[in-house]
């Protein structure tokens, strides 16, 4: 566990999506690992400017989706044929056309229900503390309409100084040093 | 702004590339094979009766692309979207080809007697002497009096040239008013957008209207006895399915050259990618729920139409047809990856072109004595693979002509501006 006090990072301010993508860009070719992007809006270019390709979101889902569709298909299963077996209109026990639609809602249903909260775990959420909401410029612009890159203080590159002037050299509006 | 550099520019030559041709060379060759294939076999069967089947087949395919992109085109100026831009000049191309799916349904037009029950036997003395003969059953005879007022030869003209009148007004309107919209200056755009979208509005009501009477006159009532109220929207949808497959085909073909390699950005290869997955979804939704309420129902005089189809090895077909056209092209289109590559997505797009050819076959085939119930091999069967190919290769041909025929991009609309735009800078 890395210790919680000292500088989390710096953090560069842009005011356009394209010149985010520009600096993170370049940082990520300069051979930074430990950094993030932060938008009012996905901007799917800044993720893979810093090399974030993929998550786990979809897989959570279709193994939810697979969860909801087996769940109730055999839950159906298992009352139409073992439980309380009914005869509806001479057809077969086992009637798999019936069955189709309340697994396939289930389906949809835990697809869904995976995705919100799969999404939000693997994001961490919730969470009640965040080291960046410290910088003001952060807590005012980073939901409306500022785009903001953050080298933290974790990646072996880091250095005070020498870091806050690699950032300025990537024409920011301002550069700011972010405190646990 | 910082970021001008970013900026795409339109370019100067907006004409279809060259490729084009090439494409309409390979489609002619490819038809006339087909169409010496098709007519081998008719030889080898002896009969003609399925090169006409196969030709409703070849039909409801190409008239699917005409009109159902006749459709999506309205759709489009009702809706808006930058991947309208698009798909414009192509579903254009698509509606423009009109006449050559009227000359196909000539063809059938004039074989009606050789294809529906309801075109043998006119009247109700007819139907009485078919019966008393044992020639048809009594369901048919009973369903043949009661819907002669819709099934009968002269009917069937009046309709259906009433249904090519109206698409092809609507045809000629709308390509004609994007060309004017094109020759105007920029400030009169939004006028465009409202005009063209109150003109589309009722077209996609009398589009539908006017669909349903075609399918329920050349497929549905192939079956006398068959009725299902979701019949036309069902193939609305799979119109949508296939006019979207064959729009993204031809969009990322048309993307290794300009204007398309400019206009064609990832994000909007990926929303058609989403759109054609939510009709893959619709599609088999509505025919499943189909099948579930007449199941449900298992009432004598609808449940034959499935057994027919689902017997006698028919069964095979709709398990195939199952995967094919839903299973399919649903697993390959839920990846976010595969939408988002060229390559892959126009593979799947082929390959439901495909699928919905093989839907159209068990659609269709069943329809008739001698197959329902019971598929089984004939040189004659063959044709469902040789005519339908034939006939969408002359149409793709026809196609490739229409599509050259105009610059490939509306520009007088403001999603050019937008679609110029680099791929981060949305929303």
């Amino acid at each position: 566990m890395p210790s919680r006090e000292g500088t989390y990072g710096l953090l560069a301010e842009f005011d356009t999506p394209s010149d985010l993508v520009r600096a993170a860009r370049q940082a990520r070719q300069d051979g930074w690992r430990r950094l993030d992007c932060y938008t009012p809006y996905p901007v799917e270019e800044a993720a893979e400017a810093i090399g974030f390709h993929r998550n786990k979101v979809p897989l959570l889902t279709l193994v939810g989706a697979l969860m909801g569709l087996a769940a109730m298909f055999s839950l159906e299963t298992w009352i139409a044929t073992l439980a309380f077996p009914l005869n509806i209109g001479g057809r077969p026990l086992y009637s798999w056309p019936a069955f189709v639609v309340p697994a396939y809602e289930w389906t949809i249903l835990w697809a869904g229900l995976s995705a919100a909260f799969g999404m939000l775990a693997l994001n961490g959420l919730p969470s009640l503390y965040h080291p960046l909401f410290n910088a003001p410029n952060f807590r005012n612009g980073a939901t409306t309409d500022k785009f903001f890159l953050c080298l933290e203080a974790l990646d072996p590159k880091f250095d005070l100084v020498e870091t806050k002037e690699y950032l300025e050299a990537l024409h920011p509006v301002s550069v700011v040093e972010v405190e646990y | 702004m910082a970021h001008e550099t970013h900026i795409n520019t339109l370019p100067a030559d907006l004409s279809a590339p060259a490729f084009v041709d090439a494409w309409r060379t390979r489609a002619l060759l490819v038809g006339a094979v087909f169409a010496a294939i098709a007519a081998g076999l008719a030889l080898a069967d002896g009969s003609v009766d399925h090169l006409l089947r196969a030709w409703v087949l070849g039909l409801v395919l190409t008239f699917g692309w005409a009109v159902g992109g006749l459709a999506l085109l309205m759709v489009q100026y009702c809706t808006g979207g930058k991947w309208g831009l698009l798909l414009r000049r192509p579903l254009e191309a698509m509606s423009r080809t009109l006449p050559l799916v009227f000359v196909y349904w000539l063809v059938v037009a004039l074989n009606i007697k050789r294809l529906y029950l309801w075109a043998q036997f006119t009247s109700v003395q007819d139907t009485a002497i078919a019966l008393k003969n044992g020639i048809i059953t009594e369901a048919q005879a009973h369903c043949l009096d009661f819907k002669r007022g819709m099934l009968q030869p002269q009917t069937f003209w009046v309709v259906n040239l009433f249904c090519f009148a109206i698409w092809g007004f609507y045809m000629w309107r709308l390509n004609a008013l994007s060309l004017k919209r094109d020759a105007e200056s920029p400030d009169t755009t939004p006028l465009w957008i409202k005009k063209l979208e109150n003109f589309s509005g009722p077209g996609i009501v009398i589009y539908s209207l006017t669909m349903t009477a075609a399918v329920i006159y050349w497929v549905m009532s192939m079956d006398v006895t068959w009725f299902s109220s979701v019949y036309g929207l069902l193939f609305l949808v799979g119109q949508g399915y296939q006019v979207l497959a064959l729009g993204i085909i031809v969009a990322i073909a048309l993307s290794k050259a300009e204007p398309f390699k400019t206009i064609l950005r990832q994000t909007e290869q990926h929303d058609l990618g989403k759109l054609t997955f939510a009709f893959v979804m619709l599609n088999i939704y509505l025919g499943f729920a189909q099948f579930l309420i007449i199941w449900s129902g298992n009432l004598p005089e609808e449940i034959p139409w499935y057994l027919d189809r689902i017997r006698g090895h028919w069964g095979v077909i709709i398990t195939l047809d199952f995967l094919f056209h839903w299973l399919i092209p649903f697993s390959l289109l839920l990846s976010r990856d595969l939408k988002r590559n060229k390559k892959r997505l126009t593979r799947v797009c082929q390959w439901m072109i495909f699928a919905k050819a093989f839907d159209l076959f068990w659609l269709i085939e069943p329809n008739f004595k001698d197959a329902a119930r019971n598929l089984h091999f004939s040189w004659g069967i063959l044709e469902y693979a040789a005519v339908p190919v034939a006939l969408a290769s002359f149409w793709v041909a026809f196609f490739c002509t229409q599509l050259k025929g105009r610059p490939l991009v509306q520009t007088n609309d403001p999603h050019v501006a937008e679609i110029l735009e680099p791929e981060h800078v949305h929303a």
